[in-house]
């Protein structure tokens, strides 16, 4: 309808030129001299889909013609061409012009530059140097705190006089109900100027919309997920949070329940990874004093059944940090590119968090040397574990966050992965000494029933090859045992027949390492 | 078992599983443990049996001795020994309590030893007893503990000496006794900031320079002074004097020099040119001198070291820097402006429409920026004096375009007055007005024995016209700026106590007064000035000029801190409203550049003073009692408006229009006030009831600008300034802004200020416009210069603010990008009193655009306030010179500097350098070092402005 009465292509210049500048639709049905009063109704009832097509098709007509071709049709139409429809326009420009002297141009915005963090940069804290502990720093930190006492009673004062809460609430009000509801979800493909961009929609069309004027520039950037008018489709928010949510599962919420208590032994190791892993976060300073970088990461190698997942949950136990907690494998993903934007989002996660932790259970997953292989699988996997190189030590700094891995088969994982650097630590766990055994086995059977005639000395002081692991399977074998007679107590005949089990298997193992 | 310091440093991870992880440590002991634990507890009962030879104690005492210090671990934990030895800390206290009565001394020394560093284990609430075990045990073995007990002594003592002043002065004496037995461990060890920190607890900073020796003072100093900004008075001066004294004594005499002008002493600055003979080093202390216009007089002989204090040879450094860096040709604002790149969508052709003459004045100021110093330029000075720049202006934009001459030449004294020459015979009296303005520019900061710009202004003083009056007494405000030269003060003071000279010329006598006098305190003049403000007329102080009467009084006090008590409390004594203005603006330049967050306070509380309602509703009750004061402040209302409106329509040249002026708003007052009545005092805060919190915000400028979290953190002050002030404080935030980082391009300040440059009131954009200039002056931003530029095309219908653009665009490609505005000087240490006074006087006159820089009076000083930027613009190079004074090449290496206070090792100073050869430009947070040390010596410690260097002897060039 609107449509048929624009064919004259210098109208329909001016009109899309008007809604370049006046970014809606609305304006368009108004100010056309063409819509009469008595139209207006009419049109205001007609199909939004209709009008957004061709709000649409008027926009994109606009794309054939630069800003500087438009002025030079509108001027023609004021002109001696002497068009009824030019002439009514020209005017009611003029007017508008005299109203408002200054509108345009309206100040420059910046599209898609990111900001980390924080809503604006000029709120951000500074920062306080040096790391060590001093006066000096004292001194710093308190001479922030004391400006930030200053604004707190400068702005509770003014508050009070002029609250600016209710008159947020106000103002959201009014966008919320500009954004009208419901609302849809589409993906900006590009954006065209100041106020208008190109999204797709869920259902795959694109459109050529205008960007609502509250919405915040600086976070639209291309294939950022916006929300969209129901009607206009015109973009009126932003969705920011584009972390994968599979990311969020990793973090861990609720902390395990093994905390140090529960490892037998393990002393040495315990110390190193306290001194690489937790005390950077807490103290930085001391590293600070003596001028040394902290260990990024530590990586925790042994046989099975060592203890490795159960000391990195002792540390997830103890620490009030983020930890974040991922196994190799699952950074191995259906489509192409998957795994390393996992692998990036998780830092990214950890670094928002920060401080933080990052364990990487079963790391040869995804980190055994790189060799040359036809198969695309092979290759995304080495893709992904280069982008975990570039995360342990790439460009940016990646600051408080550690990593730990886990492996058995340190030997197999490439040499990139492990250089000092990225893994500044190797921690080493050895098969379970008779002292650290007797250590084991206590902790396993300190909460089980046992009968007098159990003597624990007797059960570890042999020179069976036994891991903790294989403790703890003995210690529920004996159980199993005692719950087939149903008898409420572990007898040491139990005990005795769980371990011979528990052997048995073992060496069926070991031989069949011999055969092969 | 009681938590130690070292496992508490850990409960922050490890919370409440501890006592678990206890139970278990004390259960399963390894044998190795095991065997200490028992040796540990079988020394400590042979320690309780009685009746034992005492050399017999004495060996289980070392045994025990030997166990702790010998113990190595982690530093996640208690040393084994110390945690095992827990149990029987009551016991050994016991043992003590028993032998300090009737065992040998050196026994029960050993002990207390012993039981001092056990102390540190065990649980102290409060009652200190590693301290008082120290105090017992003897002094020699102190530092046979390590580090962490050492620490653990000096936390101690300082908690103690707080809680013991002035109780028990033995104790006291004690204490720092054995301070002064652990600093010198501190120094050996690494920990400047210990030791310092020890001595400031127990408030004898005094006491250090004798324990650093050349290896640590550079750390302990460079901690020290990075303290100073932080500290409260009077720690910040004892620490400044402490510095001073080992600088001077370990001969590091350009950095004791810095510390000396920043305590504001000249004495100080005596001593350390009495230190050497060496004329050299003379020199090198003076170009340091003449950098922040020193007053200082060289107690020498040597002419030649004057003439260095008085920046007689800056012209040839200047000239030999641009030469190097190919800047010769001169510009025109056109290639500033570049208005093929504005967006030409809404332009009718480069500003056609509108005001020319404004323009072409705009035009002026740009030129006279870019081409600042370099003397030669295309607009002023063509070949034919008719078709010179100066007649495409009028008015006192000629004034002002002939004024700007002096600008081209500054520091150049010889050419610059013959130049100037030929139009101090003009026969407009603007041109000759402009030459004496000029003369004045040009001789800024450049002093002589001849004091020619002296001779030439002085007649014109008290020249009846008062064109020629004002332009000479801004031209020698502008001359003389820092000088503190005495005939200045014969020559203007009487100016400003004389009541029958118009206010105008007065203010401004006493505005060139404080920037002669900057910092200095002058008596007589603060007198003539308070003299002058309670006997002129009540009206007559209502003058928009009056701010600069009170603005020069501030000055006389700058970073003097509480010297300016007397002054404030005789201001009380002035029963004009003008007298808060007047306390607020004394107060704010009395603590430029110190942070004191207390003032900060202060300000921002005035800043929220109340809102005009609720202001109007208590004027109501109190209405009988302040019946006097508000009829004053109606009045006066009435007179700001009224001398606007009536300016304008004033022509005569003649000093008494002023007069009518005021007769003329008294007339006009009371009506005025019968109509405010009528509407309920809606307006009860006048202006100038307003004017005291602009001044407040740029106090906060001022004062926060000091030190860097200060700077830092008053940029979010002035967000929330912006968000809730009033019009006056919003007009006054860009500026302050602008103040605190002056040539300074953050990003995060102009993208701010940026913002405000469209804000709908036109006054705080143009100072938003007028502060992105000052923010990048001299830099050559692109960035700058990109939003100017759309700025330039937002504003082109709108003249006042195109011309804003115009000066913006100018300060930024000051002397095409050589120049600075910053007030600091040697890597951000100290703050240029003469430079910040500059760049707060422009402030001030732009907290009301209209009325001043943007005025177009004919008989009024208006735009050629801008000139006094003029003494805050120095260059911003690096010239190195060989032992004639004659500008040498030599490689440099420049950088972004990094702050090493504190850091372990020897820590790079720069970062992402770039070697160049000298003359090298230096941006703001830059800093530069000798590529090869072994060729040349700096004499001075940091390679800024001009540095002398000295060839080293036996430098042999490598092959």
């Amino acid at each position: 309808m609107i449509y048929n009465k624009l064919k004259n292509p210098i109208r329909r210049t001016l009109c899309s030129h008007l809604l370049n500048s006046f970014s809606s639709i609305a304006a368009l049905i108004y100010m056309h001299p063409y819509t009469s009063p008595s139209h207006k109704p009419k049109v205001a009832i007609a199909s939004s889909r209709l009008l957004v097509l061709h709000s649409i098709n008027l926009s994109w007509y606009v794309l054939f013609f630069t800003d500087a071709n438009c002025t030079r049709l509108l001027t023609q139409g004021q002109g001696p061409s002497g068009m009824p429809g030019g002439e009514g326009f020209g005017k009611k420009k003029d007017d508008k012009k005299k109203e408002k002297p200054k509108y345009e141009p309206p100040v420059e915005s910046k599209f898609g530059k990111k900001r980390r963090k924080g809503p604006d940069t000029a709120v951000k804290l500074p920062s306080v140097y040096p790391n060590t502990r001093c006066k000096l720093k004292l001194l710093k930190l308190e001479r922030i705190k004391d400006h930030l006492l200053l604004e707190e009673e400068y702005v509770t004062n003014q508050e009070a006089f002029q609250p600016t809460e209710a008159k947020q609430v106000e103002e959201r009000e009014k966008v919320d109900d500009l954004r009208g509801y419901p609302m849809s979800i589409g993906t900006l493909e590009e954006i065209i100027d100041d106020d208008h961009a190109i999204v797709s929609s869920t259902a795959g069309s694109e459109y050529y919309v205008s960007i609502m004027s509250f919405v915040d520039k600086g976070l639209l950037e291309p294939s950022c997920s916006v929300l969209l008018h129901h009607k206009t489709v015109s973009i009126v928010g932003v969705l920011q949070d584009d972390a994968d949510p599979m990311v969020s599962v990793m973090k861990l919420d609720k902390s395990p329940t093994e905390s140090y208590a529960d490892i037998g032994g393990l002393e040495a190791q315990i110390q190193e990874i306290k001194e690489s892993v937790e005390l950077p976060l807490t103290h930085p300073e001391l590293y600070e004093e003596m001028g040394i970088k902290p260990p990024k990461g530590v990586i925790l190698y042994g046989a099975p059944g060592t203890g490795k997942t159960l000391l990195a949950k002792a540390v997830a136990n103890q620490t009030s940090a983020t930890f974040l907690r991922i196994v190799g494998s699952e950074l191995i993903q259906k489509y192409l590119g998957d795994g390393p934007r996992l692998c990036r989002q998780i830092f990214q996660i950890a670094a928002e968090h920060a401080p933080s932790i990052v364990f990487i259970d079963e790391i040869d997953a995804i980190g055994s040397k790189r060799y040359e292989s036809s198969s695309g699988g092979e290759r995304e996997i080495q893709r992904t574990m280069l982008e975990l190189l570039n995360q342990l030590d790439g460009f940016d700094d990646r600051g408080d966050i550690k990593v730990i891995m886990a492996t058995n088969k340190i030997e197999s994982l490439d040499p990139a992965l492990i250089r000092p650097g990225r893994i500044d630590r190797k921690i080493l766990f050895e098969n379970p000494d008779s002292n650290t055994k007797r250590k084991i086995l206590t902790i396993h059977t300190s909460k089980m029933s046992l009968a007098d005639d159990v003597n624990l000395e007797e059960l570890v002081t042999s020179k069976d090859d036994l891991s903790g692991a294989d403790i703890k399977a003995m210690c529920t074998e004996a159980g199993l045992l005692a719950l087939r007679e149903r008898r409420m107590q572990v007898k040491a005949d139990d005990f005795k027949a769980a371990k011979e089990r528990v052997l048995k298997n073992k060496v069926e193992e070991n031989l069949e390492g011999l055969y092969l | 078992m009681s938590p130690s310091k070292d496992e508490r440093k850990d409960s922050v991870l490890t919370a409440s599983k501890e006592d678990k992880k206890k139970q278990k440590d004390e259960e399963e002991l390894s044998e190795e443990d095991q065997h200490l634990k028992d040796e540990l507890e079988m020394l400590v009962e042979r320690l309780n049996e009685p009746g034992q030879q005492d050399n017999l104690y004495s060996k289980y005492l070392d045994s025990l001795k030997t166990f702790i210090k010998e113990s190595t671990t982690s530093m996640t934990a208690v040393p084994k020994p110390l945690k095992f030895l827990m149990p029987h800390y009551p016991l050994l206290t016991e043992i003590y309590d028993k032998w300090s009565g009737d065992k040998s001394s050196n026994l029960v020394l050993q002990l207390a030893d012993v039981l001092s560093v056990l102390a540190m284990t065990y649980s102290d609430d409060g009652k200190k007893a590693s301290l008082k075990y120290r105090l017992l045990a003897s002094d020699d073995t102190i530092a046979d503990w390590g580090h962490e007990y050492m620490r653990h002594l000096a936390l101690e003592i300082g908690e103690a000496y707080q809680e013991q002043l002035g109780l028990e002065d033995d104790s006291v004496d004690r204490l720092v006794q054995l301070s002064l037995k652990i600093v010198p461990f501190f120094l050996k060890h690494n920990a400047e900031a210990d030791a310092v920190d020890l001595l400031l607890e127990i408030e004898s900073i005094d006491k250090l320079p004798e324990y650093v020796d050349e290896n640590t003072f550079a750390r302990v100093c460079l901690y020290m002074v990075s303290c100073v900004p932080l500290l409260a008075p009077p720690d910040d001066i004892s620490f400044l004097n402490t510095a001073y004294t080992i600088y001077l004594a370990h001969n590091q005499l350009t950095q004791a020099l810095l510390l000396a002008i920043k305590l504001d002493n000249n004495d100080l600055i005596t001593k350390v040119f009495e230190v050497t003979n060496d004329e050299l080093v003379h020199k090198q202390l003076s170009f340091m001198l003449s950098q922040h216009n020193s007053s200082f007089v060289y107690p020498g002989e040597n002419e030649e070291i004057q003439s260095c204090i008085s920046n007689v040879k800056l012209h040839d450094y200047f000239m030999y820097l641009v030469k190097e860096l190919n800047l010769l040709d001169p510009k025109v604002p056109e290639d500033v402006y570049k208005s093929h790149l504005e967006n030409a969508k809404f332009g009718l052709g480069n500003s056609g429409s509108i005001d020319s003459a404004k323009q072409n004045l705009a035009g002026a100021f740009v030129n006279a920026f870019l081409n600042f110093g370099y003397t030669t330029d295309k607009l002023i000075q063509t070949e034919e004096s008719r078709k010179s720049w100066i007649y495409k202006t009028k008015g006192q934009g000629m004034l002002s375009t002939t004024a700007s001459l002096g600008a081209l030449h500054r520091w150049n004294i010889s050419d610059g007055f013959q130049h100037l020459d030929d139009y101090t015979y003009s026969v407009d009296d603007e041109i000759r007005g402009g030459a004496l303005l000029g003369i004045g520019i040009v001789s800024s900061n450049v002093h002589d024995d001849v004091e020619a710009a002296f001779a030439l202004l002085q007649e014109y003083v008290t020249d009846p016209t008062k064109m020629f009056q004002t332009a000479a007494i801004n031209g020698l405000g502008i001359a003389y700026a820092g000088s503190s030269n005495e005939d200045v003060m014969g020559l203007l003071l009487p100016m400003v106590s004389d009541t029958d000279v118009p206010i105008e010329v007065s203010s401004l006598a006493a505005l060139a007064l404080g920037h002669v006098f900057v910092g200095t305190c002058h008596g007589d003049i603060t007198s003539s000035i308070l003299q002058t403000l309670l006997e002129r007329d009540v009206s007559e102080l209502t003058n928009k000029y009056t701010r600069f009467m009170s603005l020069g009084l501030g000055l006389l006090y700058m970073g003097k801190t509480e010297q300016v008590e007397d002054v404030l409390e005789t201001i009380e004594a002035i029963e004009h409203p003008i007298s808060k203005t007047l306390k607020v603006l004394v107060n704010i330049c009395a603590y430029a550049g110190t942070g004191n967050v207390l003032q900060i306070q202060s300000l921002l509380q005035m800043c929220a003073a109340k809102q005009q309602d609720t202001a109007a509703e208590e004027a109501k009750l109190a209405q009988s009692e302040e019946d006097q004061l508000k009829e004053e402040a109606s009045g006066e209302a009435a007179t700001a408006t009224e001398t606007d409106g009536t300016t304008n329509a004033a022509t005569n040249a003649e000093p008494e229009s002023m007069d009518v002026e005021m007769e003329d708003a008294e007339a006009t007052s009371p009506k005025k006030e019968e109509e405010e009545d009528k509407q309920e005092d809606t307006e009860p805060d006048s202006e100038d009831g307003e004017l005291y919190q602009a001044f407040a915000v740029l106090g906060l400028a001022c004062i926060a600008m000091g030190e860097e979290i200060g700077q830092d953190m008053s940029l979010r002050h002035f967000s929330h300034l912006m968000h809730y002030g009033n019009a006056l404080i919003k007009r006054a935030v860009p500026l302050a802004m602008g103040l605190v980082s002056a040539s300074n391009p953050q990003m995060k300040v102009f993208d701010t200020l940026s913002r405000y440059s469209h804000d709908p009131d036109l006054e705080v954009a143009q100072n938003a416009i007028y502060a992105m200039g000052l923010v990048g002056a001299g830099t050559n931003n692109a960035r700058l210069a990109q939003l100017l530029r759309q700025l330039a095309s937002y504003y082109i219908k709108s003249a006042d603010s195109l011309f804003m653009v115009r000066i913006a665009q100018g300060i930024l490609h000051l002397g095409k990008g050589t120049l600075s505005l910053s007030p600091f000087s040697m890597q951000r240490s100290n703050i240029s009193k003469v430079s910040l006074a500059s760049l707060l006087t422009i402030s001030v006159a732009l907290l009301d655009p209209k009325s001043f820089i943007l005025n177009d009076s004919t008989t009024e000083t208006t735009h050629q306030l801008l000139y006094y930027l003029t003494p805050a613009i120095k260059p911003r190079m690096l010239v190195t010179l060989d032992e004639e004074l004659n500008p040498i090449k030599v490689n440099v290496r420049v950088g972004q500097a990094v702050d090493v206070v504190g850091q372990a090792g020897k820590p790079k100073t720069i970062t992402g350098w770039v070697t160049q050869s000298t003359p090298v430009l230096l941006n703001y947070g830059e800093r530069a070092e000798l590529e090869s040390t072994d060729e040349y010596t700096a004499l001075s410690h940091s390679l800024e402005g001009i540095v002398i260097l000295k060839k080293n002897p036996d430098y042999v060039e490598e092959e």
